[in-house]
């Protein structure tokens, strides 16, 4: 390997890198400047790249129909609810596993929890669906949403915890057991503070899924409940879809996981690392 | 009085690790427990603390069967080989950490943490976070966390291995005067029978399962049940040979390949009693003397030729290895001797300082 | 010390012991598993079991409101794997799953190493870290909806830049999502939004390697590449080999772009077996064969994964002593 190879080599990395940049941005950024078009130019035969108009007043204009508030709402509602169901069901029982249920059983256990990740959504939705619909509050609630989407958070959720908790060293919990707090005490004294980096990884995790999901919210709601997901193809006029408040709706809606990714991403680093190096 | 009881405590893991050990400890009393790694020095501890639940047997307090009693309700505390600091609460909260948790008002918890932390020097360090001391001040702040609410029994787990010599020193004068030692039973472990030395009251020697032998330091130096305690105590290791035992002439000699050695008549009392014919031989190297020139010898003792193997100069003494007529032995020398490899030299043995054990079990068979 | 022999066990061992822990009761950590535990059951193994009862029948819409469905036996499961469309969704995912998960895991590694290796400066790294993973925290229906969008064959912007670089005449337009390409569309919005998800592990697993060994490597006087090969990449090997199942297991199941971009059309050209499902499920209202239908890919997923994990165990162990 001659020096000017090595040299050779690095731009030619780099240049990958750069390009695969560009890639990564340039839709981004269409959409971005899609967003501040108006119609009119956005159905010319020869798109834009750079707009000729600008429109921030398509940013006002997507509330001018309420349910585009109301989606982000109930977005808000749901993923929310659901994160804090997955924790603490999942910190439950990831506590129980990593400390406790050790033997053949305990493993099996978590690994049954674990592949239920794999259950398509299709073999789950169509009879949950028959099942909602038989109930009171029926298919079109927030309840369904947030049970459903424990689905694939509560495996995840428990999984981490677990992985979390068998890292905090267990001669803590014991110290604080001989100073005199009961397993009780100890745990919200000693134990959830230990773990506190991993929880917040995983309560990421798992709103950014709940945040962004479609397929169960559309078939299942649509009316009392509707997600942002869902509200998207209500941005027509006619049979035209109005793509600059699609777009913009879609740049409202990314603002807060990017923002939570960005203020948060040490700890999705450390929940990624940990949960999939250790587990 | 007797402060702490173990009674025939069991306790197992996929293997037996204790078996049937009883002990008693005084009020006062400090108990150092010896015995190489993995033996369950560290199991037994546990136990009593509570931290694992005995198979069989029982533990008393003060008289108060603790045996079923969770960890959290029987007022005992253990400083731990990790130290066990909690990382998210500063010096001065992990000491205090007991005291809240019997619930005692914050004035009290302030002045009996002050009042702890000056007498281990670590009063500067209250407000810091374990992550910002150094090795020694966490091992006293664990301790210190140990001794904040008064408990009834005290135990160490080598507490003081992972420092270096100054600061071991230093903190075994404090074991030595610390005044709450006197209301409690101690329970200290360690693999190192030069601190157990210098720390106990009564040593016991753990090995099989159960306390092998206890006494003190000195009883057991001197009279080692068994060879199991002989060879773990003392540095360097006790000289050890198999010997066959015959009687010439009324002169009864212990015969280990060509060297032949003899035997102290109170000692071939008992063998003959006995019937023992072979045997394992315990020479222990500080009764193995290098000949100076023109030293007398003394009645018992016996001058044997020997030819240095390896020596090795230690600071306070020497440690040679030397063969003589084809057996190795372990010499303690003075410190301003110097031997080289291969150098012709006389070392002498008294027989009355022999100690001789079971082929099989290792039993020393002078009772 | 000697070991004392399985013969000489004292009774007390031999007895059996319970297993009862001092400090709580053995019934909490049942409790504590057991909620969620029966949460799960109700959402996960009822549906299973619904559905494996009516893999068996005959049900569609009108039999499931009125209640009279029959036994059909086998023939559902039977009818899934001989029909052609089953046969081409199963080609087409082979595809989607070679070029869309595995090229994810393998750009998605050469991009985290290259991150890391060659940019130094930390914040120009996290920077770029943050640009490259964005794509990942969008929604897939609307990744789906703006790719649709880009890759409108007239009026869509990918076909117009290839026409201003030079790649297109200016009359020409590709049909990304006609019958020849849409599939490959597909792909392309799916590997633009995931790869990241690999990077991200990647990356987190490279930052997370022992710096000492590192270091001895740089005192050898190694070479750059050595170091990549013989430390980092077999270090980073079960990371990877985690990536790819996550990414697997993702992949196989989601349909959001394919319902969003093409609906399985045109035609059937980008029908993928989750989707067929789908269809059958809650358009057709074919649910006996729907619940077929997943069964037998949940199944055959299973198996490969159970499989792909007991490989890479094997493989750890080696590795472990190695």
């Amino acid at each position: 390997m001659t020096e000017s190879n090595i040299k050779l080599i690095k731009i030619i990395l780099l240049a990958f890198l750069l390009v695969w940049i560009v890639f990564t941005l340039f839709p981004l950024y269409f959409q971005l400047i899609t967003s501040l078009k108006p119609v009119a130019e956005i159905n010319a035969m020869v798109p834009t790249f750079w707009p000729e108009t600008f429109r921030p007043g398509n940013y006002l204009g997507i509330f001018a129909d309420p349910g585009s508030l109301k989606s982000l709402m109930d977005s808000l509602i749901v993923s929310i609810s659901n994160t804090i169901l997955s924790l603490l069901l999942g910190t439950l029982a990831g506590y129980a596993l990593a400390r406790y249920l050790k033997g053949i059983v305990g493993e099996n256990l978590a690994f049954w929890i674990l592949s239920n990740r794999m259950f398509p959504p299709v073999a789950v939705i169509i009879p949950m669906f028959f099942l909602f619909d038989a109930t009171p509050w029926g298919t079109d609630s927030y309840v369904s949403l947030i049970l459903l989407y424990l689905v694939f958070n509560l495996p995840l959720a428990t999984w981490l915890m677990m992985v979390f908790f068998r890292d905090a060293p267990r001669e803590l919990e014991e110290a604080s057991y001989l100073d005199g707090y009961t397993p009780l005490k100890t745990f919200f004294k000693i134990t959830l503070p230990l773990v506190f980096p991993g929880m917040i990884s995983v309560a990421m995790l798992c709103w950014i899924f709940a945040w962004n999901e479609y397929l169960f919210a559309n078939l299942l709601t649509g009316t009392t409940v509707k997600t942002f997901p869902v509200h998207i193809p209500s941005f027509t006029q006619g049979s035209q879809t109005l793509w600059n408040l699609v777009m913009a709706f879609s740049m409202v809606a990314m603002i807060p996981p990017v923002g939570m990714f960005i203020i948060l991403r040490r700890y999705m680093v450390r929940g990624l690392s940990l949960g999939v190096v250790k587990g | 009085m007797v402060h702490l009881e173990l009674n025939k405590i069991c306790k197992g893991f996929d293997h037996p690790v204790i078996d049937r050990l009883s002990l008693k400890v005084d009020k006062g009393e400090f108990f150092v427990i010896v015995g190489p790694s993995g033996i369950g020095k560290t199991t037994l501890l546990r136990c009593i603390a509570g931290l694992e639940k005995l198979d069989e047997g029982e533990i008393f307090i003060e008289g108060d069967n603790v045996t079923n009693v969770p960890p959290y309700n029987r007022n005992v505390a253990m400083t731990f080989e990790s130290y066990a600091l909690y990382p998210h609460m500063t010096v001065f909260e992990n000491i205090a950490n007991p005291l809240k948790a019997l619930k005692k008002e914050d004035s009290l918890i302030r002045s009996r943490v002050y009042e702890i932390a000056e007498l281990l020097h670590i009063d500067g360090l209250l407000e810091r976070k374990p992550h910002e001391i150094s090795g020694g001040q966490k091992q006293r702040t664990a301790l210190g966390r140990t001794l904040a609410a008064h408990p009834r029994v005290f135990l160490l787990d080598e507490p003081i291995s992972h420092l270096d010599a100054k600061i071991r020193a230093e903190l075994r004068t404090q074991f030595h005067t610390l005044e709450a030692l006197r209301e409690v039973s101690t329970v200290y472990v360690t693999h190192d029978y030069a601190e157990a030395l210098s720390l106990g009251d009564r040593i016991g020697v753990m090995g099989n399962g159960g306390l092998v032998q206890i006494g003190t330091a000195h009883e057991i130096y001197e009279k080692p049940n068994s060879l199991f305690v002989a060879q773990h105590l003392g540095q360097p290791s006790i000289n050890s040979l198999e010997i066959d035992l015959i009687e010439e002439a009324e002169k009864p000699s212990a015969i280990a390949g060509s060297l032949k050695l003899p035997v102290d008549l109170n000692h071939w009392e008992h063998l003959k009693r006995k019937n023992i014919t072979k045997c394992t031989l315990g020479i222990r190297p500080q009764f193995v003397k290098v000949v100076n020139g023109d030293q007398s010898s003394e009645d018992n003792s016996l001058e044997l030729n020997g030819m240095v193997e390896v020596y090795e100069a230690l600071g306070a003494y020497g440690v040679m290895i030397t063969s003589v007529v084809g057996q190795k032995l372990t010499v303690l020398t003075d410190p301003e001797d110097k031997y080289d490899h291969d150098e012709n030299i006389i070392i002498r043995i008294d027989p009355s300082t022999f100690n001789y054990f079971d082929l099989n079990n290792g039993v020393n068979l002078i009772p | 010390m000697k070991e004392i022999s399985k013969t000489d066990y004292p009774d007390w061992f031999l007895k059996k012991r319970t297993g009862k822990n001092l400090i709580v009761s053995p019934a909490i950590p049942w409790l504590m598993v057991g909620f969620p535990v029966l949460i799960l059951i109700a959402i996960v193994i009822y549906p299973t079991i619904w559905m494996g009862y009516h893999a068996f029948q005959n049900t569609s819409m009108m039999s499931l409101f009125n209640n009279n469905f029959e036994y059909v036996g086998w023939s559902n499961f039977y009818n899934v794997m001989t029909s052609d469309r089953m046969h081409e969704s199963i080609y087409r995912l082979i595809q989607y799953l070679l070029f869309g998960a595995c090229l994810e895991v393998i750009l998605g590694t050469i991009l985290a190493l290259i991150l890391y290796e060659m940019i130094k400066n930390e914040l120009l790294r996290i920077v770029l870290l943050i640009l490259m993973v964005m794509p990942m925290m969008l929604p897939p229906s609307i990744v789906g909806v703006l790719w649709k969008f880009l890759l409108q064959a007239y009026n869509g912007a990918i076909n117009h830049l290839l026409i201003n670089l030079g790649f297109l005449d200016a009359m020409e337009r590709i049909e990304w999502l006609g019958a020849e390409f849409a599939l490959y569309s597909i792909t392309i919005a799916d590997v633009w939004q995931w790869t990241a998800l690999p990077l991200l592990i990647v990356y987190s697993g490279r930052v997370s390697l022992p710096p000492a060994i590192y270091e001895a490597a740089r005192v050898d006087g190694a070479p750059t590449w050595m170091v990549l090969k013989r430390i980092t990449l077999p270090m980073l090997k079960e990371i990877i080999a985690i990536a790819f199942i996550i990414r697997f297991m993702d992949a196989y199941k989601f349909v959001d772009k394919i319902y969003v971009m093409t609906s399985g059309g045109p035609g059937q050209s980008t029908e993928l077996p989750v989707f067929i499902a789908f269809q059958k499920g809650i358009r057709e209202v074919e649910v006996g064969e729907a619940a077929a239908y997943a069964w037998i890919i949940f199944v055959f997923a299973a198996l490969l994964i159970t499989l792909f994990l007991k490989y890479l165990k094997n493989v750890l162990k080696a590795q472990a002593f190695a």
